[in-house]
């Protein structure tokens, strides 16, 4: 009987404990629920908008990929921002090479005594991806937007695009830069 | 000490009744005189002139010009190139802009060196009316040469055209038939 009792407590306090964090389960569930649905693009990849997302500020990181018929870019905070495909009416693929580290670098490169700064500045830089949009609001006027990505990435997104149809120009993988002398040959 | 304190009141009552008068009084943004018809402007593409500037320093320009414009608040309404509210609108001027020169940079070079790799822009900006009355030509020039990124020469481009549209005095709009 005592053994019964205290059996149902326990349960009692479980189901009390379980009850909450079920509920915001469902709760979160049901908010993806409508996202869930939209087939999510393997290349979801890390990206900086530089410029030109509508409601993002610039040089904001987020992530950046194909979810059904738009392009979205999903900062770490903030709202999401989508571009359907098909307004979409071109995309540039580039590659530079950008300093590293920021504003903290800059500094400790301009105090670095005796020319030190110099050669700090001959290492600390980076090739990215930059991908360039074009696309067209639903009242007809133009928009630019420029995504940073890193690098090798920019190809692989661009390639993922073409598949949708949309126009990629710039940027070809070494292979078939390879590829393309070998034919010239 | 009663009369200083009556003073003072009658101060305050003063101060409160200049507050509240200011208050009625409409505030005109960006030195926006009463009265005076505004105009409006739309931002067309860049014209690279066949100089080989890249597709993202154009969107860039672009892009800065639109927002640089909407910041001095000298215009009503910054329209995007293509958009269809342009066409109800009176009183409106097309900026166009095409590049007259570009020499790449690095931002690389210019931390190693300083003195190289330096990014410059140089573009012609003019403000048309609708029937290409030219109210407005300057030759604007963007450069980086020692901080920033290469696309900070869009920004300082758009910052130099928005700052010498601010300076000049542009023409009243001709007063269109719905004010009439």
């Amino acid at each position: 009987m005592r053994y019964q009792i205290v059996l149902s407590k326990m349960t009692g306090r479980t189901l009390r404990c379980l009850i909450p964090v079920l509920c915001f389960t469902v709760s979160l569930m049901s908010q993806d629920g409508d996202q869930a649905k939209v087939p999510v693009s393997a290349s979801a990849v890390q990206a900086r908008a530089i410029l030109g997302f509508e409601g993002i500020s610039n040089n904001t990181n987020g992530e950046l990929s194909i979810q059904g018929d738009n392009l979205v870019f999903k900062p770490a905070e903030g709202p999401i921002t989508r571009i359907t495909i098909g307004s979409i009416q071109g995309v540039f693929l580039s590659q530079e090479d950008k300093e590293v580290g920021g504003t903290p670098l800059a500094l400790g490169r301009a105090a670095t005594p005796f020319g030190g700064g110099r050669v700090i500045g001959l290492f600390a830089h980076k090739k990215y991806d930059f991908l360039t949009l074009d696309y067209l609001d639903s009242n007809g006027g133009f928009h630019g937007a420029i995504c940073q990505l890193n690098k090798g990435q920019g190809q692989a997104f661009g390639s993922e695009l073409e598949t949708k149809s949309v126009h990629v120009s710039g940027l070809k993988n070494d292979a078939t830069r390879l590829e393309t002398k070998n034919e010239a040959k | 000490m009663k009369l200083s304190r009556a003073t003072s009141w009658k101060a305050v009552t003063a101060a409160i009744a200049i507050g509240l008068s200011a208050l009625t009084v409409p505030v005109f943004a960006g030195g926006n005189r009463p009265g005076v018809a505004q105009w409006s402007v739309v931002v067309n593409q860049v014209d690279a002139g066949g100089l080989g500037i890249a597709p993202e320093f154009e969107v860039a320009i672009y892009e800065n010009l639109l927002d640089e414009l909407v910041k001095t608040k000298q215009f009503s309404t910054v329209l995007r190139s293509g958009d269809r509210a342009a066409n109800d609108v009176s009183a409106l001027l097309i900026l166009k802009t095409s590049v007259e020169s570009y020499t790449p940079g690095s931002e690389t070079k210019r931390a190693v060196t300083t003195v190289a790799g330096a990014t410059k822009l140089k573009v012609q900006s003019q403000l048309c009316t609708r029937e290409a009355q030219v109210v407005l030509e300057r030759v604007v020039d963007g450069n980086v040469r020692f901080f920033g990124g290469n696309l900070r020469a869009t920004y300082n481009l758009a910052h130099n055209v928005a700052k010498a549209i601010k300076q000049s005095t542009l023409p009243e709009p001709a007063p269109s038939v719905h004010d009439q």
